[in-house]
């Protein structure tokens, strides 16, 4: 009786406890399964995700596609909980410099049975090289997109100036509007943008790190690299009034209230210009006549090397319903899906779809940059020199008008014990 | 029972006739309590402690473990790791950068208490002199700011020091016409972050020690007051002689608690350096673990640093459990 007694005391008190707990966590129905698809930042148009969806759901009868929409900021991190986790999605997106972290720590399923039928040497390859890991793929390109300098044409003619040729035209136009247009930017340049300091290095014949047999030899204080960081620096302090700790996101907000006369950014920053004013993110679409936009010019004219920027997407190695995720990768990277891509400025994940980019100006702007497009250092540890902030600090650090020579020499050190850990 | 056990003899007293005698001794004390409780509180703490077993002791374990490890990403997704012992922690404890985010954090942390306390006390005081209606305003208002999601309030705070946007560089220069805070930038000197860190964490931390005091103030004797005034005690000595020595269990908890909150803070030092800064130069604890093990993807050394200061927070919270115990044997 007496231990009758305890046992039911247990299990009163147990059953308090399971009580605050048993609220929420509802699990997938048997056949109705439900596909999560990770999609990064705003740059997947609302077409695309409205076709995937209604697609997958309909040569999926019973089971859903839900999209997940994720931040670019502190992707690395979240993906290597989320992916390792119990409960992880099913199909993420992932930036292709990124992608190696992941493909080489066994996180995605692979795919190379898959090759053929997700659209094989039609894929961008490299991306196609981004995304494999010894020989095997697991993440197939999602798309690309380089990075295009926007511009205020009535801002452009009042100061007398045209489209620049070249990059020290680009630079001496920049600081010619700055001047003119006093605590306006001739070029929105934020310090924590490291990516648009990329064609600096490289069309000064810089690099970030190179491979030196096993190990990462890091390159920014090299003679070359120095007289590119020189030039950022020129531009970020005499032709940018941008907060120098700033981050690159809502570039559209200094341009629509007219502070940003210039600023490079990704391709589709266009739709977040010309997005209507009454929008969650508000944008500018009166300024649709005023908006140019053209490739940022090399060293000696052309294109420069600009940073290649763009997702590929792979299946979770611990995805519940892997048939299922490979379906929906399936839509992903149909002609269809892809074409919305096209249609909006970004590079489609396959070669045969580049002329849905159309002929309009952004769309030969992109097929210039990408035609010099550059990747950086492929070592699968380059995901954990973005994550650590040593870039966005270094810039930041230039912006103000540091030392760039003890800057670089610093941040190279710290870049090669993380790529040569 | 033919013996009465009476303990010790009674020993002679000054005064004539009387007889002191100690208590009786404590063993026969504790027998009844067993028989009273019985197992009841065993069985009732028991599913309590397994839940806690499971949801701190197990990750604890998991961490120490981790921490003499090589654990990677390649680790996180099923590679095996390898045992490296005190390898992670010789190079934690050789690295003059966790000194630097040590100090920093210590420094940055003394000066959130500091401040917290301080204004903390001085509102609750406040408190008790104010009409009913203010007080409640006031209490909802702090209320308010309590229950603020620590991440919101770090975002609309982040929008107020704003640099191109912001409402204290457009008050300052226009209002003010402090021209040098055109687009001044709030983030990006160490010391100016921690300031705006500061009256974040400040800002949220108050409401805490304020109710708490408040709590505290009104068990204070009016009487014992009144006739300090009488004999002619000003403000600040009723407050030292009187008001404090009454709290002093209180102010100990209130300050402890502090400090560990404090000495681990991430959220806001985390979403501020989104915003702007320079994170090798405003890495607080929290904030480099996390750097070091999930976005620098190497878990055993983060490992390394995590039971480092799980230990500094431990001896902190040993001392205020026995300060706390101790004040209760009184």
């Amino acid at each position: 009786m007496r231990k009758l007694g305890i046992v039911a005391l247990g299990a009163a008190a147990a059953l308090t406890l399971a009580g605050c707990a048993t609220s929420g966590g509802t699990g997938a129905s048997e056949d109705g399964a439900e596909i999560r698809v990770w999609l990064v930042g705003t740059d997947t148009p609302d077409e695309a995700r409205e076709y995937l969806v209604d697609t997958f759901e309909k040569e999926n009868p019973g089971s859903t596609l839900v999209i997940e929409e994720q931040a670019w900021d502190g992707l690395v991190d979240r993906l290597t909980t989320s992916l390792s986790g119990s409960d992880s999605p099913d199909v993420v997106e992932v930036g292709n410099t990124q992608a190696a972290a992941f493909t080489s720590a066994g996180a995605f399923l692979d795919l190379t049975d898959e090759y053929e039928n997700l659209g094989g040497d039609d894929l961008l390859p490299g991306f196609v090289e981004a995304g494999s890991y010894d020989g095997k793929f697991y993440a197939a390109p999602l798309y690309s997109g380089s990075r295009l300098v926007f511009y205020k044409k009535d801002a452009l003619a009042a100061a007398g100036l045209t489209v620049p040729t070249t990059l020290d035209e680009y630079i001496s136009n920049a600081q010619a509007l700055a001047a003119a247009n006093p605590g306006k930017s001739g070029i929105w340049w934020p310090g924590q943008d490291w990516y648009n300091a990329l064609p600096y290095i490289w069309e000064n014949g810089g690099e970030i790190a190179v491979a030196d047999g096993e190990e990462w030899d890091a390159q920014l204080s090299s003679e070359e690299s120095l007289a590119g960081l020189a030039q950022v620096q020129e531009v970020m302090t005499t032709a940018s009034s941008a907060p120098k700790d700033g981050n690159e996101t809502s570039p559209e907000v200094g341009f629509c209230d007219g502070t940003s006369l210039q600023l490079s950014a990704p391709s589709w920053v266009k739709w977040s210009i010309l997005a209507p004013a009454d929008a969650e993110a508000p944008g500018c679409p009166d300024q649709e006549e005023n908006l140019g936009v053209y490739a940022l010019p090399g060293m000696d004219g052309g294109a420069a090397q600009v940073f290649a920027g763009g997702s590929n997407i792979g299946i979770s190695a611990k995805s519940a319903h892997p048939e299922l995720a490979l379906s929906a990768l399936e839509i992903i990277l149909s002609d269809e899906f892809q074409t919305i891509y096209g249609e909006n400025g970004l590079v489609p994940a396959k070669l045969s779809l580049a002329d849905t980019l159309g002929t309009d100006e952004v769309a030969k702007a992109i097929t210039a940059a990408a035609g010099n497009a550059k990747l950086t250092p492929a070592s699968p540890n380059w995901a954990d020199v973005e994550a650590s902030g040593i870039l966005t600090d270094l810039f930041v650090n230039i912006a103000q008008g540091g030392d760039i020579k003890a800057l670089a020499e610093a941040a190279d050190e710290e870049i090669e014990a993380i790529l040569n850990s | 029972m033919t013996t009465v056990d009476n303990g010790l003899d009674p020993a002679p007293s000054a005064f004539e006739g009387e007889r002191m005698t100690a208590p009786q001794p404590k063993p026969a004390a504790r027998r009844i309590r067993r028989i009273r409780g019985g197992f009841t509180p065993y069985s009732l703490l028991t599913p309590a402690i397994i839940v806690l077993a499971l949801i701190t002791g197990w990750p604890l374990i998991q961490l120490i473990v981790t921490s003499f490890q090589e654990f990677g990403r390649a680790q996180v997704f099923g590679a095996p790791p390898e045992w490296v012992w005190f390898e992670n922690y010789a190079n934690v404890l050789t690295d003059p950068v966790f000194y630097a985010v040590l100090i920093r954090t210590i420094v940055f942390s003394a000066g959130c208490v500091i401040v917290t306390m301080f204004l903390g006390t001085l509102i609750a005081l406040m408190m008790m002199r104010l009409p009913k209606g203010f007080r409640i305003l006031l209490s909802v208002g702090m209320l308010l700011a309590w229950a603020m999601p620590a991440l919101t309030a770090t975002v609309v705070w982040g929008w107020m020091f704003d640099t191109a946007y912001g409402v204290v560089n457009y008050i300052l220069v226009n209002w003010f016409g402090m021209e040098e805070y055109f687009q001044h930038s709030w983030l990006i000197d160490p010391l100016s972050f921690f300031l705006v860190a500061g009256i974040i964490i400040v800002w949220g931390a108050i409401p805490f020690v304020a109710f708490t005091l408040y709590a505290g103030l009104t068990q204070v004797p009016d009487e014992v007051l009144e006739a300090a005034q009488l004999d002619g005690a000003g403000g600040f000595k009723r407050f030292r002689l009187i008001i404090f020595p009454y709290l002093k269990p209180i102010f100990l908890i209130v300050t402890i608690l502090q400090i560990i909150w404090d000495l681990r803070v991430f959220t806001q030092i985390f979403a501020l350096q989104d915003i702007g800064g320079i994170r090798a130069l405003t890495n607080t604890l929290g904030v480099y673990i996390y750097q070091t093990s999930i976005a620098g993807g190497d878990f055993g050394q983060g490992g390394a640093i995590a039971v480092i200061t799980a230990i500094l927070l431990m001896s902190i919270s040993i001392y205020y459990v026995r300060q706390v115990t101790k004040e209760e044997e009184l």
